[in-house]
């Protein structure tokens, strides 16, 4: 695999970091469903989870870009599952509601799933850590990928910042904490 | 709180690795996905009631 298509592919995965980020975000706008303390820390990681594409599109791909984000999504996962064993009693109703029959953190689950396994399928590629190699151009695709990423976390430093406000995010919460003045 | 600064941190360190010096990115990388670990740990402890 090329340098320059390995680049591209990196930037298709930062969008669909950027896609997970905007549905989790419209769910809780739209839903009027705030995240749990578990629920952002899942958040978090699949942010963090750019870190390793961000490097690859600005100084081109190596094994250890790769590793970065592999170490994140096996957090991440980790992180949704204890969430999943914590729902996991017959009768409990779980957190939030269901999206396609999944709750979001079995969804993110899923996602953490899926990004291992397409870290690890793009390590298969030796050929785009060929030494000597000129370093692919970046493309307004990549720095748009880049910048959406950006945005959107920023988004949810501020989103975060109301929810729970200057003291610990409630186990359970239920209103904007920075907006319920007169409440 | 935490959460708000753990979400500020991811966006330094995108900025960083976008900006910065690779070394800079992967040590703010490392501080912050250790504080992430450190974060669920101490959630983690909590007491669950569940009733098993």
């Amino acid at each position: 695999m090329a340098p320059a298509l390995a680049v591209t592919l990196n930037a298709l995965g930062l969008y669909a970091i950027a896609l997970v980020l905007i549905v989790a975000f419209g769910a809780q706008l739209i839903l009027h469903e705030l995240p749990c303390p578990l629920c952002l820390l899942q958040r978090i990681q699949f942010a963090l989870l750019a870190v390793g594409p961000v490097l690859n599109v600005r100084f081109g791909p190596r094994p250890s870009h790769y590793a970065l984000s592999l170490l994140v999504a096996t957090a991440g996962a980790a992180f949704a599952m204890r969430q999943i064993l914590l729902h996991i009693m017959p009768g409990d109703p779980g957190y939030g509601s269901a999206l396609l029959g999944y709750h979001y953190y079995s969804w993110a689950f899923i996602g953490f799933a899926v990004a291992i396994l397409a870290l690890a399928a793009m390590l298969l590629f030796d050929g785009q850590f060929a030494a000597g190699t000129p370093l692919p151009q970046i493309g307004a695709f990549a720095h748009a990928a880049v910048w959406l990423v950006i945005a959107l976390t920023a988004l949810n430093v501020v989103a975060t910042l109301l929810e729970c406000g200057f003291a610990a995010c409630p186990d359970d919460p239920k209103h904007y904490e920075l907006l319920r003045f007169g409440q | 709180m935490e959460f708000t600064l753990l979400f500020l941190a991811v966006a330094v360190v995108l900025l960083a690795a976008w900006y910065g010096t690779r070394t800079l990115a992967l040590a703010l990388f490392a501080a912050t996905l250790i504080a992430c670990v450190v974060t669920y740990l101490h959630h983690a402890s909590a007491v669950l009631n569940l009733s098993f």
